[in-house]
């Protein structure tokens, strides 16, 4: 055996040049299970397609390192502009929601803040499949391109507490701590 | 098209605003009334002539009490209950009384009579003649002599049918004043209408007295000559005419009579009707019959002080008298007859000396009379035929002595000599009380009546907390908390008794009483809401009372201060209230003061007062020694004073002629003397009608007002103001002045035309607002030829500046180096400019009148205001809330939505007393003068008092609504069941589901 896979390839075994090449699937022999695992058990239907674009895939040519650095930071930058998408509408649900204090406003302006700040805490995670060693450097422009989105949607959580009153910008949110006038003289009217 | 959003902002911030709105809430729940509030409805003490028992209708032998009071208030007693039937005040159709309904007559006197067989009653009061239905207390007419200056000295009723008519009329003698050349009126006025019959007229010097009638002749007594030498004029007139048939002079040439008070008034339509006088020194009576000439005199015992004469009322009686003396010691009575064809009076009988001061009265049935003498430990009933006894009760509860009484005797038909009595009598503590046969049937506390001062005090807590409280607070923290920590550790001995009282608490709370019953040993203990306190009452009589604020108002205590003698009131100018030492200080105007505890009521020291009234008003200053009650003498005059006596502040006075003084106490060694640091005058012409001053303690939660936009109005509060208002007779102008009363300027002004100053002036004054009420006509701005005439309420509120966010010309005090202003420096300080505060003022027209206004005071001041007001025309307590009284209210359009965020509404110039905001509800609470508040403990309720002339009114308000405690609509019965009937089922279900997820485990999975 081992003799016969030195003489049709030397360089590879044959373990691995059946492995690449495995023998095609022969016609199921009715009655007879596949074993547990088998992948024509899984997809019995879509098993021939499935040959095909193998087969296919494994023609076409492997993406170069600079090919996949490039597939990856577009990803990124998918992920990156992420919040902005969902922005319009989160903003104009916040405007139809009202800026009275009810329970879905209140859950609303509650997820406007957990989402941006979760997700600016998170942001290294989020980007982890997609760093190599070599595109380091631009993925830094990415994660500050996803966090200035994440601020965005921030702001767009502060406008809507500003909107309900609930940001202490105006007097009367400090009156309670201003300062009472006292006289210095008192007087009691005995009338 | 609205988005769903514009229509959310345009109706939500109005749903939320729709609990500031005044709303079905703010009426009290039925389940409330006699739960938070309690009403003493009183009469007044009723007076001894015009008291009797009278059967309303002529076939039905029920009788009722009728009394016309000192209070003035005629009224109807359901003898058997003890329960007003009727009541109607006098003072309020009296025309030459004041305008208020609450004037209350000091020792009032008028008349109240009964025909014998008719449903009606008739009272007289003033210039005025009233006739009342016996059984509804309707007014059937009113007659008064018209002119001015009359006032009725006799009523009688006519006990008489003439052919034709059949219907008693009434009597009716005025004299009208000196200034009307003094002529004497005696008017037949007829029962249906109230129509003169007929006028007899007399312009004389005489004194008129007194009226009486027989069958066929009406005798007019009147005294004639000088005063000191007076001799008595009997004039005889035709009934049907009225015309003077003769005249008979008795006595004379100086040697009987003093003066009118020697007169002994009989007041009785008997068959012969007689009238009684004495020497000035009570050594002999004179008796005379009417119509005859002769004079019978009877010696008096030496030691007499008074002479009173019991005569049966009816025509059909007989004609016999009983002469009640008292003595210094005790009282007797003489028995006399009469004999009807020689008009010889002769003495039947005498009755001993007992002690005490006792009481007779007359009953008649029939031809018979019986006299019932109540004395200090027994009723006894006699006849009048002869001495013997005929019944006999020992009095079950003894306590104190009848002054005087009506008593009511039925002759038991089945057996022979058995009669039943009742008797109401007046007794020396100012109750009224009814004994049936010996027993107490019922007490009226017609006491409470004529109140002229009243105090909350807190329940006395354990002295022994007080102290140790106090020592925790001043010794150093430590050892206080060493000494706390041993305290706690004795208390625990009262935990098993603690642990004992947690299930009466428990069914209390959940039952709905917030306030505990008293205690098994009837020990007053605060509770946890501050709705339990003590409320201090004085009245005019020389009273002091001790109520029970939180348990319905009732009478813990009553104690008489002094023994006032006739026509003189206690008026006591001030109470002060030391909690600590559970000690209150009443400071009379004649110099006379009671210190009493507050819990018991008993005297601690005591002054009698000293004939001139020497105190015109108290203050409770801050002085070196403490905080001290001072008086001030009249005309303002307060003295040189102790310099550790003297006060720290300036006190507001008024002047001998009634303007404002402002004085300061400058330390002089040992001494302190008074220097005037500012005078008010107000402008010639005018005269200051009220002062309106803020309570003593008066908390503010916030310093401004947030406006819709979240901007600050900032309130002008300055502790150191009064309004004074000042009306001019002539022009009819009122000027109303707000002052500061360290410095005496005056900060706003305001001048309202059409005044009408002989109507109520009346101002209140609060946090930084003020709101004067009268009765005025005021000319349109936009047609000056109509106006619009009626009471008005005129309320302004007071900013620091009028541009919000701005704390005003003074600066913000944090910024500034020192946080405190003097009112004084500006003024010092010649290129000073005075602050003044920004004024906004709205006026309203009310719908009824109000009255002793005050405002809610609750704690922390942090719930909404209410201005409570007494409606003298309804009878009834209003609570008008701060945001319809708002000066901010938006004028002749719809308020913005900043506006409404506000809480503003849009104004209307008529202000209707919305019925729901009558805490009082359906309860007829007459003749209120004064209204106290006092913050509870929880933030929400104050506690009300409203007192007067005759009624006493309690309440707790909740401006803001109940929004601290759970009230009575929350049914902790059923949340209490749902909890424990939740409880029972998981121990019931447990075993079961644990059973079954058993089973599950060891069940195979199909």
């Amino acid at each position: 055996m081992s003799a016969s896979t030195s003489v049709s390839s030397p360089t590879m075994p044959t373990w691995a040049v059946q492995l690449k090449n495995p023998p095609p699937c022969r016609s199921k022999q009715p009655g007879i299970p596949d074993p547990p695992g088998f992948p024509s058990s899984q997809t019995p239907t879509s098993s021939k397609k499935k040959d095909a674009k193998d087969s296919k895939a494994a023609q076409r040519q492997a993406p170069t390192p600079e090919e996949m650095d490039t597939l990856k930071l577009k990803k990124a930058w998918e992920v990156a502009l992420g919040p902005i998408k969902s922005l319009p509408m989160t903003a104009i649900m916040m405007y139809m929601s009202g800026n009275s204090l009810q329970i879905f406003s209140i859950m609303m302006v509650f997820m406007a803040f957990k989402n941006p700040i979760m997700g600016i805490l998170a942001t290294n995670q989020a980007f982890e499949r997609f760093e190599t060693e070599t595109n380091r450097a631009r993925m830094l422009q990415v994660k500050i391109a996803y966090v200035a989105m994440q601020l965005v949607a921030l702001a767009l959580g502060i406008w809507k507490v500003n909107k309900m009153g609930l940001l202490p910008t105006t007097r009367s949110d400090w009156l309670a701590w201003e300062e009472r006038r006292e006289p210095l003289e008192h007087a009691v009217p005995a009338l | 098209m609205h988005t769903p959003s514009t229509v959310l902002r345009t109706v939500l911030p109005s749903l939320l605003l729709l609990p500031l709105l005044p709303s079905p809430a703010a009426a009290v729940f039925r389940d409330e009334v006699g739960h938070i509030d309690y009403h003493h409805r009183l009469l007044g003490l009723p007076q001894r002539e015009t008291t009797f028992f009278h059967r309303p209708r002529r076939d039905d032998r029920a009788s009722l009490l009728y009394t016309l009071t000192d209070a003035a208030v005629v009224g109807a007693v359901n003898p058997g209950t003890g329960e007003v039937v009727w009541r109607q005040p006098l003072t309020a159709f009296s025309s030459s009384g004041n305008a208020s309904a609450a004037g209350a007559g000091d020792g009032a006197g008028g008349f109240l009579r009964a025909a014998e067989g008719e449903g009606w009653v008739v009272s007289a009061y003033g210039d005025a003649v009233h006739a009342w239905d016996a059984i509804s207390g309707r007014s059937r007419f009113q007659s008064a002599l018209g002119g001015t200056g009359g006032r009725v000295v006799d009523l009688e009723v006519m006990e008489m049918t003439e052919s034709g008519e059949a219907r008693k009329d009434v009597l009716a003698l005025f004299e009208e004043a000196a200034a009307a050349a003094g002529s004497t009126v005696l008017r037949r006025l007829s029962a249906a209408d109230g129509s003169v019959v007929w006028e007899f007229r007399e312009v004389t010097r005489d004194v008129p007295l007194q009226v009486s009638t027989n069958l066929d002749k009406v005798f007019l007594v009147s005294l004639r000559g000088t005063p000191g030498a007076y001799s008595l004029k009997v004039g005889i007139l035709d009934p049907v005419t009225g015309k003077k048939v003769d005249e008979v002079v008795l006595g004379g040439k100086g040697e009987d009579l003093a003066g009118k008070e020697d007169v002994v008034l009989v007041g009785a339509n008997s068959a012969a009707p007689i009238v009684g006088w004495t020497d000035a020194a009570k050594k002999t009576l004179w008796v005379n019959v009417l119509g005859s000439k002769t004079r019978h005199p009877f010696p008096l015992a030496d030691d007499t002080v008074s002479v009173e004469i019991h005569a049966p009322h009816l025509v059909q009686s007989r004609p016999h008298f009983l002469v009640h003396t008292r003595t210094a010691t005790g009282h007797r009575g003489q028995v006399f007859h009469i004999d009807l064809k020689t008009h010889t009076v002769t003495q039947a009988y005498g009755l001993p000396h007992l002690a005490g001061p006792g009481a007779f009265s007359t009953s008649s049935d029939g031809a018979n009379v019986y006299f019932t003498r109540i004395t200090e430990d027994e009723v006894i009933l006699l006849s009048s035929q002869s001495h013997g006894v005929l019944a006999r009760w020992p009095l079950k509860a003894k306590g104190d002595a009848a002054l005087h009484g009506v008593s009511e005797v039925l002759r038991k038909p089945g057996a022979e000599d058995s009669y039943a009595v009742r008797a109401a009598a007046v007794t020396d503590a100012d109750d009224w009380v009814l004994i049936r046969n010996g027993e107490t049937a019922w007490t009226r506390p017609e006491g409470l009546s004529g109140a002229v001062a009243a105090a909350f005090a807190e329940i006395p807590e354990d002295e022994d907390l007080a102290r140790s409280l106090e020592h925790e607070a001043h010794g150093n923290p430590w050892e206080a908390y060493l000494h706390r920590v041993r305290r706690h550790l004795n208390d625990l001995r009262y935990l098993p008794a603690w642990l004992e009282s947690i299930p009466a608490r428990f069914m209390s709370s959940v039952l709905g009483a917030d306030v505990a019953p008293a205690a098994a040993g009837g020990k007053l203990v605060r509770d946890s809401f501050g709705f339990r306190k003590l409320a201090i009452l004085a009245t005019r009589r020389g009273m002091v009372y001790g109520l029970d604020v939180g348990n319905k108002g009732g009478i813990l205590w009553r104690t008489r201060a002094f023994k006032m003698p006739r026509g003189l009131r206690w008026d006591v100018k001030g109470i002060q209230v030391h909690d600590g030492t559970a000690r209150a200080t009443l400071l009379g105007a004649h110099n006379d003061f009671v210190v009493l505890r507050v819990d018991t009521g008993e005297i601690l020291e005591a002054k009698g007062p000293s004939p001139q009234a020497t105190t015109q008003a108290t203050a409770l200053v801050n002085t070196a020694s403490g905080t001290r009650l001072i008086r001030i003498g009249r005309g303002g005059k307060i003295g040189e004073l102790p310099a550790d006596q003297a006060p720290r502040q300036t006190v507001v006075t008024r002047g001998p002629d009634g303007e404002l003084r402002g004085v300061v106490f400058v330390a002089d060694g040992a001494t302190a003397r008074e220097t005037t640091s500012w005078t008010f005058s107000p402008p010639a012409g005018y005269r200051i009608v009220h002062v309106a001053t803020r309570s003593a303690h008066e908390a503010v939660a916030s310093i401004g007002r947030v406006l819709g936009d979240r901007t600050v109005l900032y309130k002008y509060l300055n502790p150191n103001t009064l309004v004074a208002a000042a009306v001019n007779d002539a022009t009819r102008t009122l000027a109303v002045y707000l002052l500061d009363t360290v410095s005496g300027q005056i900060l706003a002004s305001a001048r309202h035309p059409g005044v009408d100053p002989s109507k109520a002036i009346e101002c209140a004054l609060s946090e930084n607002w003020f709101a004067c009420t009268f009765f005025g006509r005021y000319p349109l701005r936009d047609d000056p030829a109509q106006s619009l005439q009626g009471y008005q309420i005129v309320v302004s509120d007071l900013y620091e500046s009028d541009v919000p966010n701005d704390r005003g010309p003074l600066g913000d005090p944090a910024s500034s180096r020192s946080a405190g202003y003097s009112a004084v420096g500006p003024v010092d300080d010649p290129t000073g400019r005075v602050p003044l505060p920004a004024v906004v003022s709205q006026a309203y027209i009310l719908s009824a009148p109000l009255a002793a206004l005050q405002t809610t005071q609750t704690r922390q001041g942090i719930a909404s205001r209410q201005l409570l007001a007494y409606l003298p025309e309804t009878r009834g307590l209003a609570a008008i809330p701060r945001v319809v009284l708002d000066p901010r209210r938006p004028v002749g359009r719809d308020p913005t939505p900043a506006e409404v965020e506000e809480g503003l509404i849009r104004y209307h110039p008529a202000l209707e007393i919305d019925p729901r905001s009558v805490v009082s509800h359906e309860w007829d609470v007459l003749g209120v003068d004064k209204i106290e508040t006092v913050p509870a403990v929880v933030e929400s309720t104050c506690l009300v008092l409203a007192y007067g002339s005759v009624d006493v009114f309690g309440t707790r308000v909740t401006p803001s609504f109940l929004f601290d405690i759970l009230g009575k609509g929350f049914n902790k019965a059923s949340l209490v069941t749902t909890v424990a009937a939740l409880g029972v089922g998981v121990v019931l279900l447990a075993p079961m589901v644990r059973r079954k997820q058993i089973n599950m485990r060891w069940k195979a999975p199909l």
